[in-house]
């Protein structure tokens, strides 16, 4: 099942039709449409999967890039399966021990999500994957690109509320599943729940609390605005439960800011905070 | 190699802008920074909080540090088995390193001394200091 889940169930670069070596990129990736959503968070895992090839390629596929930080995600709206995104990226440092870089996505040339000061740090490829399979694949991307399509499905890991202030604050668990087909991607030889899909989980959350705040109405629309200063501190293993909480700090009508921290087993593995914006209708 | 002695004043002019990034990269309050908290023990930073520490330092100061450049900076011309053996810090590396972080009280240098837990000696008046080298090395170049 392994074999056949790497480069498919994870990973959101279809082709790389341009290439600086070690400094910038050019990619796109078609949201299949047989999903029925596709999170923004996962489009800022795309910009960051392209941002990756291009530091593990100019490595010689010795390091990866795995989990780190993200300074600033700005969002400017939503996709839909069927979209094709254009992703581009631009390295500031690419060395043995981190990647430093930011980057956009749009569609039909509109901004939809744009990644600052983003920082990973570089590991070692054995430990995660095959580095002759990761060349190969590099390969296909850069060359004919890889099969369109190729997720079946979106992960939604189970998450739980447990404690609720409404308006304020909300402790939930997120049960990480013990197998699913994302682990066969991310990454073969070491599964590691990935970060963009704790953070998808998460905002649902905060947007759930800002609403609860703002006392939005069904008319109203809330969506996330930015997220700033993500921080994966620890890999997050298969079978885990993460504590997800959300503290809410009200900033004026329209915008909330939440903080955002996962605990595992009472260590913290994730922090960031998100700008929620509310657009009330007339 | 010896270096220019970085002066109280230089790093008073560089503090409050690294205190206040360090609050930022740690999400504490400004006011828990002090000069000479160890920013483990201290603050619960960790190797992720160093790497974050020393990108925002880059952008905030306009400055270049590479990865990993306290320890190099620390060893010198010392060689790196002069400095450093079977993954602990020799006694002259300690000596060099009591030298180079001087801010540092000296019982918290204990012997032997492991080279992964150099870190665990960093205070925010380090940084102060690599950013004061920073500045200086942006002189010389530019």
């Amino acid at each position: 099942m392994l074999v056949a889940e790497r480069f498919s169930a994870f990973s959101f670069v279809d082709r790389i039709t341009t290439l600086e070596p070690g400094s910038s990129a050019v990619g796109r990736y078609t949201i299949p449409v047989h999903l029925q959503r596709f999170p923004m968070c996962l489009v800022a895992e795309a910009i960051g999967q392209l941002a990756a090839w291009v530091s593990i390629s100019h490595l010689g596929f010795r390091r990866r890039p795995v989990a780190g930080l993200a300074g600033e995600t700005l969002f400017f709206g939503s996709v839909t399966p069927g979209q094709v995104l254009d992703l581009a990226v631009e390295l500031g440092t690419c060395d043995e021990d981190a990647v430093a870089y930011g980057g956009s996505a749009r569609v039909d040339g509109g901004l939809v999500l744009e990644l600052r000061h983003c920082v990973g740090p570089m590991l070692a490829m054995e430990e995660f994957d095959a580095p002759e399979a990761v060349r190969g694949d590099f390969e296909t991307l850069c060359g004919p690109g890889a099969p369109a399509a190729r997720i079946r499905a979106l992960p939604q890991p189970e998450v739980t509320v447990i404690e609720r202030v409404p308006g304020r604050s909300l402790v939930a668990t997120l049960q990480v599943p013990e197998s699913a087909p994302f682990f066969g991607d991310h990454f073969p030889r070491r599964p590691v729940f990935p970060g963009t899909l704790l953070l998808d989980r998460q905002i649902e959350l905060a947007v759930q609390v800002a609403r609860e705040a703002a006392h939005a109405g069904p008319d109203a629309t809330l969506a996330p605005a930015s997220v700033t200063d993500v921080k994966m501190r620890s890999f997050i293993a298969p079978g885990q439960a993460v504590e997800l909480r959300v503290e809410l700090q009200p900033q004026d009508a329209t915008t909330f800011t939440a903080a955002l921290a996962a605990r595992v087993g009472g260590k913290k593995v994730a922090t960031a905070r998100v700008a929620v914006a509310t657009q009330t209708g007339s | 190699m010896a270096e220019k002695e970085i002066t109280t004043e230089e790093i008073a002019a560089v503090y409050p802008k690294v205190a206040q990034i360090i609050a930022d990269a740690l999400g504490v309050d400004v006011e828990v920074v002090t000069l000479d908290v160890p920013l483990i023990e201290g603050l619960d930073a960790e190797s992720i909080d160093f790497l974050d520490l020393v990108f925002r330092l880059e952008r905030g100061f306009g400055v270049k540090i590479p990865r990993g450049q306290i320890v190099e900076h620390a060893r010198g011309d010392l060689s790196e088995t002069e400095f450093e053996q079977k993954g602990l810090v020799t006694e002259v590396g300690l000596k060099r390193l009591r030298e180079f972080l001087s801010e540092v009280p000296a019982d918290r240098f204990q012997s032997p001394m492991k080279s992964v837990d150099i870190p665990r000696l960093f205070t925010p008046e380090t940084f102060c200091k690599v950013v004061v080298r920073g500045q200086r090395a942006a002189q010389v170049a530019g």
